[in-house]
This record gives C-alpha cells, structure tokens and sequence, in this order.
C-alpha cells in the first residue's frame, strides 16, 4: 500500500535548529562528499564483451588456406613464415625493423642498448659472452645462435610466437620450433596476441617466472581483479595490446631508449601509439577532487595505485648474489629451496632473495634511464654499489613524476683494471669453459669477453650493483590505492624523495618551536597575569 | 548606567561564525601539517580547511561591506589616547582594582589596545593568511607557469603555518582578556546577548 503524500508541517523551533545546523556542518557535508563511494560491483564483466567483439573482427579464417595445411617438417619454423609471407609479403620487413627482432636499440647516437649487444643488467648479465643460443629462445626468430646470425633473412622471421592462440606453440634453444608442435595446427589458427603470447617471454625475463619483473609473471593470466585491474579476467580482461598499441608491427613499449610516453592525449582519435600512458584513456584529470588530479603534475598514476608490486602468487627476484655461486657438494651443483619451493641458493646464481608483496621505491623519473654497456668505464662509488642505470629527473624537471620502481640488488664480476662489467660464458655443459660447466670464472669471463670481442684485463672482482625496474603493471583497484598519509607524514613513503616541499613531511622543526614557543608564552604570560588577578585584584 | 546594545546582530553573527571558522581551520591545518592530530583524516581535512577558507572569506566580504556601510570600521582607527593608561592598566592598575581607565561607548567601543590589536588582526594577521593560503593553493599552476622554485613553497608554508601559530596565541590572549570584565563572564554574555551595561558619559552623549 502507498504511503500517503507527506504533508509540510509548519516550522517549529526544532525544524529550525536542524536548518541552523545543517548550514553550520555543511561544510563537513561537502568534504564527506568528496570521499570516494565505496565499489558497488567486483568486476566490470567486460572481459567477454572486449574478446567477442576482437573475434568478430576476423575476416579470415585461416584454417582454410591451402598453404597452410602443411605438412610442415618438425621445427622447420621458416617453412611457415614463408607461407605466410605469400600473402603478408611486408609483415617480416616490418618486424624486422623492430627490436624485437633487432635485440639493439640506439640511444643518444650511442649503439649497443640492446640485449644482443654491450647492455648489461644484474640477473644473468648479459648475453654476448656466448649465451645467446640459450637466450634466444625469446628472440622473435629461428636460429639465433651467435653473431654470424643473419638479421636480413626474412623466413627468420617467428610470425608464430605473438599469433599463436592454441597456447602449443613453444620455443627451444636459439629460438627454434620445439620438434613436437605442430606447426600446420599453430599456423591454422593464428590470431592478434593475447596476454598470454607477450607473456611467454615477458612474465619470464630473467629466467624464471617473476624473476625480472616484480609486476609482470604468470599468474596474471588467472589473475583475481585485485592482482590487475586491466588484464585480470574479473576486472577489464585486456590484452597486452591494448595499451601496447603497434604501428607496422612496432610495439609500443619504453625500449630502453623512448621515454616512457608522457603525451597526455592521443594527438587524434584512434591514434595508436600513445595508449601506454594512463591518461590517453582515463584523462589528466580522472578524480573527483581537484587536489588529487593536480597531483598528476608530479606523481605518476602508478604511484598511488600500485601500493605494491609482486601481489600474486609469485615473488619476484629482489637480490641475486653472484659472488655466492659455486659452492659444490662432491664437485657438483646444488640448491637451497625455501619453505615454499623457492630458490634460495644454487650453485649456478649464487644467494638469491624472492620477495611477494614489495612496496616499490620512488624516485623523480622523466621516463629516460641511463643504461650501462659493458663498454662503459664505471667508476664505482664510495659506498660501493653501482647503480647500472639511474633514473633521471627532478622536482624541476617538468617531465619528471615520483615513480614507483623495484630496485634490484646483486653482485657480479667486474674487471677492476679496465673498469668494466664483464660478460662471463655462463650457459654451457662441462669442459666448454662455462661457469655452469667448469666452476671457474677466470675462464668463463676470458671466454664470454672473446666471443663478445671486448678487451679482459685477467682479473675480476664482484661489485654490488642496483637496477631500477619501474612498476606500471598490476595497477590496484582504487580502493586500495595508497592513502594521503602514507606520504603526507613525518617518516612516509616519499621520506627519501629530495627537491620539494611536502605538506605533512617538512614540518622543519625550527618553525614549529617557534610556534609553540610563541603559544607557550602566551599561555605562561596570561597565566602569570591571571595568578596575580585572582590572587591580588579584584577584577 | 544603562543597557544599550553595543553589538548588533550582524556584528555578533560575523564575530561568532568568524570564531567558528578560524577555529577549525586550526584544528584541520595543524592535522595536515603533521602535529599529531588525527580528528578529520588527511584527506578530509585538507578539502574542509579549503571549503572553510572560501567560507571565511566569503564571510569577510560581507563584513568589509558592514564596515564601510555602517561607519563601523572608524571603531579600529588605532590611537595612542589613553594608551599608556591602558598599558598601565593591565600591568599595575588590575591588580589594584583600579578603575578601567577608557569608558566603552557605543560610539568607541574598543580600548586603544583592542583597536590595535583588531587593527592589526584585520590588515596583517589575516591578509596575510588568506594571500599565503591564496598562493599555497595556487602554487602548483604557479609553479607549472611561473617556473616558481620549490622553495617558494617552503617559504609560503612557513608564513603560513607562522601566522596560524600567531593567530592561536591572538586566540588565547583574545579569550583571557575577556575575563577582565566586572565579572569573568560579562564580556562573553555582551558579545552573545549584545548587550552591555554602559555607564553615562556626557561627551559622546551629547555628541
């Protein structure tokens, strides 16, 4: 039954407090109004409606060609890309161009920013010192062996590693077919790349799931919506992609080299290469509170929204110690696991460290970082630790923001007389000279500085090295986004964060005793005067 | 003696919202600032220090055009009559029961110290927080436009936060004074009611 239409009582002195009242906390009542509504949904459900629409823009079906109905001999990886260059006859010429295929990039008119070339990093150092076989099973190619590779010959091409959807598609030593997939299936079935293609190689860099980076492995994939908000199933179920927009087959990503990319819009609508910036699809000014969008100015997105990285299942690598490898039981290899099947020791890495949940370190970031090369002369500092490529930025850079970066620690062999990292021969069985083989880093840095064709000086030493890795994934839904306080406070997240002034942390602490000292006296003179009015006085 | 009503209703209604305001920014700008007060959250005091500032000087408007419109702001001319008197007053005379040496009228209702320190009050203490608050606010377009360097904001919150300090020692002096009325109360009840028993005072009667 409907209520019956309320009808306006007169005013009463109540009502009329209540108004006096409502005006008076209306100001609480507008600041209350800011605070964001709690989620009312778990997920945005859109994961289905995105993956049908992607699938309706198919318009062939490629099941149904006669050149890939094979039969393909086993690994014969070229064989397919031949086929497939018959009809995409400008696909391998655009691959070509890019580094996934180039593994080199050049920055600042400086060659050898790359992985094929001088760049070195702290987990398995580099690959030119005879590594690259093993390496290469994420090379966007077949056969990349050694430096007699031929980066001209278009059937080297691996069109199938990004298009493969059946999820059989492997790769083996120098980036060959594993002998036991079938390559006429693969090729029947090719489509745009899902997660799970970048994944293969990028949730594994540094050998091992989650090893490199703290915001990328594995468990994406199933991911709940707190784990990832975009590729989560549960959250958006977006593609790599999506925000990695390529143009001609040029995947947009950092690269070493291209800032990351700070344009605030893309410049026209459908404009490709710009979607790896938040706000080419949240806008600069995303929040409902003015002061909060303004913060876009110098804090990147993911400083707030990324209160931690490594939150699935997997940890990721935070210390791998070089210098601790080589402790052999009866002349042979061996590991150290933790409670939980982690790695802590093992003979080929050395001491490692894995950490799950890690809250990342800020540092001023205007998205260029400076690689080291194993040409570079290192002076190493006085607390010892080389940082092999600092951010760069500042508060008065006006490209640069607060970023979120895990930082990863180790130690690794370093010629102490040419002042240089070095490429030691890792990857290789007994008797090859490799460390993993023969124990003995003399030899496997004589080795890997040869077959690279850099100079040796005979000696090494370990010195302690850092590298930034700047978080982006495995942004957080926004409830758990930090909170003003975790930086807004005396000894906060940005504590070691230099060149500003910040509300809540600078309170320097001269001003304020002056001002208590000025409260305090104030209080001693009124109580002095009062003491003596009560006391003394009649007024 | 007679009762007249020294404060009007506006008057009495811009001292005590004026009071309320300032006293909560108090309260959520030593929160932000980090003193150890936790009343608002962090959050919500900044955006209520930021409405109650727009309140404030919404509030200060109004009251400029009361001053002017009433002729109210010659009560805050400061003037050195009768000042040492009331210097002198409150260092000896209180104590010895002294008669208040400046007779209050509706005409002149504040003391020469009232008038400077409420002088004072209006043309140093909050000019120059509503202009840092001003420039505190603004500080990031200045900063993003005028290429203003980080230590400028430094400077600006140290006025700031210099100025609040001030205005809460003004706050405690402002509050003990009222206590030397002819009783401890007289002067709050007059501020509340708007009433006041004056005593006659032929000048300005006949004025």
């Amino acid at each position: 039954m409907p209520h019956p239409p309320r009808r306006p009582s007169p005013p009463t002195l109540r009502r009329t407090l209540q108004t006096l009242l409502g005006l008076l906390t209306l100001p609480l009542a507008l600041a209350r109004a800011q605070e964001p509504a709690p989620p009312t949904t778990p997920g945005h459900g859109s994961y289905t409606i995105v993956h049908v629409a992607k699938s309706r823009r198919q318009t062939a079906d490629h099941s149904k060609f006669k050149i890939l109905q094979g039969p393909f001999k086993d690994s014969d990886g070229p064989a397919v890309t031949r086929a497939c260059l018959t009809c995409h006859m400008k696909a391998a010429e655009q691959v070509m161009a890019t580094s996934h295929w180039t593994w080199n990039v050049a920055k600042d008119g400086k060659d050898g920013f790359g992985k094929s070339t001088l760049l070195v990093n702290n987990y398995c150092i580099a690959i030119i010192g005879g590594n690259t076989e093993a390496c290469a099973r994420c090379h966007a190619g077949y056969g990349f062996k050694d430096k007699s590779f031929d980066f001209t010959k278009a059937e080297n091409v691996d069109c199938l590693v990004c298009h493969d959807t059946t999820g059989d598609y492997e790769k083996e030593k120098a980036g060959l077919p594993n002998p036991g997939v079938s390559l006429a299936e693969v090729a029947q079935k090719v489509g745009a790349p899902t997660l799970k293609n970048c994944g293969v190689c990028h949730f594994f860099g540094g050998g091992g799931d989650a090893t490199k980076h703290g915001d990328l492995d594995d468990t994406i994939l199933k991911a709940p919506r707190t784990e990832d908000v975009h590729m989560s199933k549960q959250g958006a179920g977006m593609d790599c992609i999506d925000c990695h927009a390529s143009d001609a087959h040029k995947v947009g990503g950092p690269n070493y080299v291209v800032p990351a990319d700070r344009r605030e819009q893309p410049k026209f609508a459908g404009e490709s290469v710009s979607r790896m910036s938040c706000a080419a699809c949240h806008s600069d000014s995303p929040h409902k509170s003015y002061i909060l969008n303004r913060h876009y100015q110098k804090v990147a997105c993911q400083t707030c929204h990324i209160p931690a990285y490594a939150r699935g299942q997997q940890p990721t690598n935070t210390f791998w110690d070089w210098a601790s490898a080589g402790r052999l039981k009866n002349g042979r290899g061996y590991k150290e696991e933790d409670a939980n099947g982690f790695e802590t020791y093992n003979s080929i890495h050395g001491e490692m460290i894995w950490a799950r949940n890690v809250r990342p370190s800020y540092v001023w970031y205007n998205g260029n970082l400076n690689f080291t090369r194993l040409t570079d002369r290192i002076t190493v500092p006085a607390d010892g630790r080389v940082i092999l490529n600092p951010a760069v930025g500042s508060y008065t850079d006006p490209n640069a923001k607060i970023w979120p970066f895990k930082f990863h620690e180790a130690t690794q062999p370093f010629d102490p007389i040419l002042q240089r990292f070095v490429a030691p021969y890792t990857a290789g069985p007994k008797g090859s000279g490799a460390y993993w083989g023969d124990w003995d880093w003399d030899v496997a840095i004589q080795k890997g500085m040869a077959t690279a064709g850099l100079p040796y000086s005979g000696q090494h030493s370990f010195v302690k090295t850092s590298m930034l890795w700047p978080v982006t994934h495995m942004v957080a839904p926004k409830e758990q986004a930090l909170a003003c306080t975790e930086c807004h406070k005396g000894n906060g997240l940005l504590a070691q964060v230099p060149g500003f002034y910040l509300l809540g942390r600078d309170h320097g602490t001269g001003v304020d005793l002056l001002g208590f000292g000025m409260i305090l006296l104030t209080i001693l003179g009124v109580g002095i005067h009062g003491f003596i009015r009560t006391t003394h006085g009649r007024h | 003696m007679r009762r007249v009503v020294l404060y009007e209703g506006f008057e009495r209604f811009w001292h005590w919202a004026q009071a309320l305001l300032i006293l909560t920014m108090m309260l959520t700008g030593f929160e932000v600032r980090g003193l150890g007060l936790h009343l608002f959250g962090f959050q919500r005091a900044v955006a209520l220090h930021n409405i109650l500032a727009v309140s404030l000087l919404t509030l200060i408007v109004f009251a400029i055009f009361w001053h002017f419109t009433t002729g109210e702001w010659r009560q805050y001319i400061p003037t050195r009559k009768f000042l040492r008197e009331m210097v002198a007053f409150y260092v000896t005379g209180i104590f010895k029961g002294a008669p208040h040496p400046v007779r209050k009228h509706r005409m002149a209702k504040l003391n020469p110290l009232q008038r400077i320190a409420y002088f004072g009050f209006k043309v140093l203490i909050i000019p120059v927080q509503v202009t840092t608050g001003a420039l505190y606010y603004f500080y990031p377009n200045l900063q993003h436009s005028l290429g203003w360097p980080p230590a400028a904001l430094w400077v600006i919150a140290v006025v700031h936060v210099l100025g609040a300090f001030g205005l809460v020692a003004f706050l405690i002096g402002h509050v003990y004074l009222t206590t030397t009325g002819h009783t401890p109360l007289t002067n709050i009840k007059a501020m509340l009611t708007g009433w006041e028993d004056l005593e006659d005072d032929a000048y300005f009667d006949e004025n």
